[in-house]
This record gives C-alpha cells, structure tokens and sequence, in this order.
C-alpha cells in the first residue's frame, strides 16, 4: 500500500469506489471556476443573466500566504486549491453583488449501473483578507470572521431523468452578525419559478436549480434553497486571528437512487439525514449522469474570503 | 512534467481608467504571462499595463520591469519578468476610449 494511499484511508474515510482523491500539492486535479455559457451570437456572448458569474475569481493553488506568519501552506504539503470571492457584497436579503461568490467545480459522470451512494469529502479551512482594521470601536477590530457569509459543498447530479442538487453549507454569519449553524440544500416547497428568482424576469430559471446565487433570502438567515439542519449549530475552528489556519473535515453522503440525504460531518459531529429526501427538477438535455462536486465560498463585507482546501475526495458504492 | 493552468481574471466586459486585476497566485509557477484579448474597442483606447508583486496579497509594488503599452483588437501579452514570487496582478491604465477585454494569466512550472 503506498503512502497516498495510507493517508487517504486514514484521513477520509471513502465508499467502495473511490472516483477522485485530489490533493492539490499536486495540482488542480480539474478543478476550475464555474464560468457562463459562451454560446451566443456574435462572438461567443454569454446569455442575458440576472447574476452575473464572469466576476468570481479563478480558483487559484494558494500557499495561504500572509503578511506576518508568511506562508501557512496545506495539511498536505504547500499548496491548498483557494475559493475566493472579491471584495463585495450586497446586503444578506438581496442576490449576491458580483463577485462576492467563490466557485469550484469538477466535472465527473456516473459510471456503474448498482451505484447507489455518493460521497463527497474534503479537510478545508477558511478565512477571510487581513486588508484593514476595522476601527476602535469593538475588540479585536483586526479580525474578520464575521465577514465571512456562508461556505459549502456539494453535487450536481442529474441521473433516472432527474436533476437535482445537494449539499451542506455552514451559514456563517448574516449580515455581520454570527450565525455559525449548518444547512443543507432543499428548496422551499409552494415557491415559484419567478420567486425563486427574486421576483425578477429576464434570466431561465428554475426553482431548485443554483441555489448558490437564487433563492429568496431572509433577514434571519432562511434562504428558499437551504433547510437548517436540525440541531446543527456548531463553532469551528476561527483561531484567533485571520492568519491562522486549522485544518478541519467535513462530509457529505447522499443515496442518488431514492434521492435522499444519507450522513453530514464535520470534524467529529454526524447528523444522520437518512430520511430527507431530495428535491428535483425535470432533466436537462444531454447531461444525464452528471456528477459535478462542487464547493463553494460567499463573502458578507466589503472584504474577500477565502476556503482552502487541502484535499478531496469523491466515492460511490 | 510541468504544470501549466491558465485563468480567468476577467472575462468579455468594458474597462476604461485604472483598475488592477483580482490578486493572483502563482507561487507554485516558474513562468507567468498575461494574455490580454480586445475583443472590441470605443474610441482610440490605449492599454498600460504594470506587473505589480506583493508578499501578502494586499500590499503590492512594481515588479522592476517597465509599463507595456498597445493599442488594437486582437491578442496582446505581457510576459512577467522571472523571480516574482507568489502573488501577482496587473496594475492597468486604459486611456482614449474603452477596451473589452477577456483578461488571462497562463502559468507554468
């Protein structure tokens, strides 16, 4: 058994066939930010939009360096892959300004017919820029977590004529004020397609689909496309100052075939979903088994953040 | 065999005056170049471009190399002198007009 292969059994803990084990020590394994669709006349244009997606930054191999400790590097090794957002963001309630979203994708497909579950795991951290102070009239005014909105993972899927969408976010904070609860995907029953695109026309929308950027959001956290998870709030690690990293574990594990949610982790806290089924939409043309993993990263102040992650890992049995 | 990744910094949108690309790493690369793309023009645009290094991604300086200037549809590039470290961005000035841009670093090592 070679050496990869001991730290990924001992660090992860995957189904029988493990689609990916990514460690970006390495490189980006094909992860990439998720652009628009150049499609259109006269020269490659992009489809009129109500959010725009060109202003999120690259995913970027970060050696999370920084202005006093200088280079954190990974669990791994030096490199993380970094979802970042730019210095952004409109008010909680509103859709996201452009660029206060980080997006990392892969592009993966089913590929064995008795295939029933699909994993998604990965060791992250987070945090967000140590630009400015942001003045005496609080403690500690030179740490920023409470800039940091929401970060996640989860999978596009779409398999048996269904696409749908899962996942976990840690909904952070809202609107400076700490949150620290986690979600996962499920949209709002009864909500419109309209609705679910903030009440606006001019964009194809369907309710379900992108939950990242649509989805009615609500002052006190709600959002049409996230459900709390029940009993989960959870502090992670934030360790005292924007410049220090911990390397934490999160999971995510769904049953494709019944369409519900199996287990979410993170660190050494489970929450057994068995039982919540999975909402869908109707299929798209020619993506049927899709897989796309996906993580994601949202900025709550004028500020960008940043979720490194060492190394991920994509598993079916 | 080496690594290459090319990224967006920015994609099919009008710039005029100054603006500096999204802070990018690169720590892991031997080689870096800027790939500038004028996709259309407003008026007689000329494009100044600056390579700008920081050590921690917020406080940036020139790079030594100087300004590099054109004007024109079409591909331009700016190559980034060697040894710069890791974070990396494009401190640019677009005088004259407006340039629509689809705006890359290709990096290698």
């Amino acid at each position: 058994m070679s050496v990869d292969e001991i730290l990924m059994r001992s660090r992860f803990n995957p189904l029988k066939n493990v689609l990916c084990y990514d460690v970006f020590d390495k490189g980006f394994n094909g992860w990439m930010t998720l652009m628009p669709n150049f499609t259109e006349y006269p020269d490659f244009d992009v489809p009129k939009t109500l959010v725009n997606k060109d202003q999120w930054p690259p995913v970027m191999l970060s050696s999370a360096t920084y202005r006093y400790p200088g280079t954190h590097g990974s669990m791994s090794g030096t490199y993380s892959l970094k979802v970042s957002t730019r210095p952004i963001a409109n008010p909680y309630v509103e859709k996201p300004a452009e660029g206060s979203m980080g997006h990392a994708i892969k592009r993966l497909s089913f590929f064995r017919p008795e295939s029933r579950f699909l994993q998604l795991e990965c060791w992250f951290s987070y945090t967000a820029e140590q630009d400015k102070v942001d003045g005496v009239d609080r403690p500690q005014p030179g740490l920023h977590e409470n800039s940091i909105r929401d970060f996640g993972m989860g999978f596009d899927t779409q398999k048996n004529g269904n696409r749908f969408f899962t996942g976990m976010r840690y909904l952070n904070a809202v609107d400076g004020k700490l949150i620290q609860k986690w979600q996962y995907v499920h949209s709002t029953e009864g909500v419109t397609d309209k609705e679910w695109a903030y009440g606006l026309e001019g964009d194809w929308c369907k309710k379900g689909v992108d939950h990242w950027w649509f989805g009615r959001r609500y002052p006190n956290g709600d959002h049409d496309g996230y459900k709390d998870v029940p009993d989960g709030h959870q502090k992670l690690i934030y360790n005292e100052t924007d410049c220090k990293l911990n390397w934490q574990y999160m999971r995510l594990k769904v049953d494709t075939l019944n369409r519900h949610y199996v287990e979410i982790q993170c660190q050494d806290r489970i929450w057994d979903m068995r039982g919540v089924e999975i909402d869908a939409v109707d299929p798209y043309n020619r993506i049927d088994n899709l897989i796309n993993p996906v993580f994601w990263v949202s900025t709550d102040a004028n500020r960008r953040v940043f979720l490194y992650i060492d190394s991920i890992v994509v598993s079916q049995e | 065999m080496k690594m290459f990744n090319d990224s967006h910094l920015e994609v099919k949108k009008y710039f005029t005056g100054r603006f500096d690309t999204n802070p990018y790493e690169a720590g892991w690369a031997d080689e870096a170049i800027f790939f500038i793309m004028v996709e259309k023009i407003k008026g007689e645009p000329v494009f100044t471009g600056q390579v700008q290094l920081s050590q921690d991604g917020v406080n940036w300086t020139d790079d030594g190399s100087s300004p590099v200037s054109f004007s024109g549809m079409g591909m331009h590039l700016i190559k980034v002198q060697p040894n710069f470290g890791n974070y990396l961005r494009l401190a640019v000035n677009i005088e004259g007009g407006e340039m629509f841009l689809n705006l890359h670093i290709a990096c290698k090592g």
